[in-house]
């Protein structure tokens, strides 16, 4: 198949980027969309340009790497789908298909398609853990958790940190995210403990690193790779108005 | 982990920390909203009294009229609500506009109600819808056109009265005013589709089980009070209310 891209190229932080048209010819179907930019920059290599950097990894749909805004719906048009594992097949021949990257003040683009987003982590850092001392082994069994509990925090522990909730919310917030890290250790006992102080520290980096407030659009869930609720964001909301208002922790 | 709730967090830090966080400026946005569709709700019931005639209606204004300090009271507390609705409205608004300074070239909505991609157009018009309202019936300034110069009542219990009842009728009976307002309470409604169950996830009170519901609930709620608030225009322009 053929394609027509436009992708956002850009040098570095400081320079104004720009959109550049490339054909990309002889595309087959099978390509996952990392694949088929493969072929498209080393051809452009070939020829002495600049290949178009992106970033990936696992590509597997676990790492949370991958990223591209596609067409204007963060990962591209196939639901619960990292950019790693969507397929060429979901386009059709001749398609002009427009390449972003993640668009906020909090991840500044780094180069092309690569965006910085320490700012995940940065948030993680400060309460995306439980604290544990060092001692024995717990027994694996020995604190009981129901099935409903324990799937809660699972489900909401399969965020993989892309930021794509970031890229598709029209306020550039994170909210999806820090409540999916919020929410996976408010339905484990071993999470009780620092239940407040968690959800206030990381909010409160949250807003430092200049994210944007949600307004609940439900975009962030629509894009979300790992089909994360907006329930979580609910919890969230609950804990950190709850830990402002009368909370401390045990 | 760094601890910043302990101990007890004190009454400066819940203000700041309500006034100062993006989670806070909307649990503010969301309780004023709340407060004010709930006064909504009671301003919609007390209308509905048109239905019924103009005696139980110019009692029911004489009732809120005597009310005195009271009255008072809940005027100053809606202003107030309003204001602080607008103000985090604004805040957070401004906060996110700066949070994506570069717009995407190709951009696609996947799950946004129209009420939630209007919000601030809804808002901002029913904003001048109010002042329209309060200038017309309260402080009767604009839209008075007609009004009879005598305009009281004689209730059943021989106390003369305003004859606000009469002058819903004169004021809705002019197609232009009647549609006017029709247009504005609409707006609320649209801006409401979303901003009630907005509020509710705002706050934390949709959970897994009670999401889909409020999803549905919202919406309805704000047909309601469409309903409520529209039928009163339009049966006087349809000659059901004289
Ligand atoms: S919540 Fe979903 S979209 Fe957001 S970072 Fe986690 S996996 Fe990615
Ligand atoms: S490259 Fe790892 S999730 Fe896409």
């Amino acid at each position: 198949m053929n394609l027509t891209l436009k992708i956002w190229r850009q040098k570095d932080k400081a320079t104004p980027g720009k959109f550049e048209t490339y054909e990309a010819k002889d595309i087959s179907p099978d390509m996952s969309f990392l694949e088929m930019l493969d072929v498209v920059s080393e051809r452009a290599q070939a020829q002495g340009q600049e290949p178009c950097a992106f970033d990936h990894d696992c590509r597997e749909g676990i790492c949370g790497m991958c990223s591209l805004v596609i067409n204007g719906v963060p990962h591209g048009p196939e639901a619960a789908t990292t950019t790693c594992q969507l397929h060429m097949r979901k386009f059709k021949d001749g398609d002009n298909i427009v390449i972003e990257p993640w668009r906020a003040s909090a991840f500044p683009v780094l180069r092309d398609l690569v965006v910085d987003r320490t700012a995940f982590d940065r948030i993680q850092q400060k309460g995306g853990f439980v604290s544990v001392n060092t001692g024995g082994t717990p027994d694996g069994n020995a604190i009981p958790v129901s099935k409903l509990e324990a799937d809660l925090a699972m489900d909401a522990a399969s965020c993989i940190g892309c930021g794509a909730c970031v890229a598709a919310c029209k306020n550039a917030s994170a909210m999806l995210f820090v409540a999916a890290k919020v929410s996976q250790y408010a339905h484990l006992p071993q999470g009780q403990a620092e239940r407040s102080r968690r959800v206030l520290a990381m909010m409160e980096q949250h807003d430092v690193e200049g994210f944007g407030s949600c307004t609940n659009f439900g975009e962030c869930e629509a894009v979300c790779p790992k089909e994360i609720s907006v329930r979580v964001i609910a919890e969230m909301n609950r804990d950190y108005l709850r830990a402002t208002l009368v909370g401390t922790d045990p | 982990m760094e601890d910043v709730s302990q101990p007890s967090p004190g009454i400066s830090k819940v203000v700041s920390r309500m006034h100062g966080s993006t989670i806070g400026q909307k649990a503010l946005m969301a309780v004023s909203g709340v407060l004010l569709i709930a006064f909504s709700f009671g301003h919609m019931a007390g209308h509905l009294q048109m239905f019924v005639g103009p005696e139980p209606y110019n009692a029911y204004a004489h009732f809120l009229q005597s009310l005195g300090g009271i009255k008072w009271a809940i005027r100053f507390g809606l202003v107030a609500l309003t204001i602080l609705h607008i103000f985090s409205a604004f805040q957070l608004t401004m906060r996110n506009r700066a949070a994506r300074p570069i717009a995407y070239a190709s951009n696609k909505w996947l799950a946004a109600s129209i009420g939630a991609k209007t919000m601030r157009a809804s808002g901002g018009i029913v904003l001048f819808f109010i002042l329209y309202h309060i200038l017309h019936f309260t402080v009767l300034l604009v839209g008075t056109a007609g009004f009879p110069p005598e305009d009281t009542y004689k209730l059943a219990n021989g106390l003369m009265v305003d004859d606000v009842y009469r002058r819903m009728v004169i004021s809705f009976q002019n197609p232009a005013l009647a549609l006017g307002y029709v247009f504005g309470v609409g707006l609320l409604a649209l801006h409401l589709s979303h901003g009630i169950q907005s509020a509710l996830q705002t706050l934390g009170a949709l959970n897994s089980t009670y999401r889909p519901l409020v999803k549905r609930v919202g919406p309805a709620l704000a047909g309601l009070l469409f309903a409520g608030f529209a039928s009163v225009p339009l049966a006087v322009l349809t000659g059901c209310i004289k």
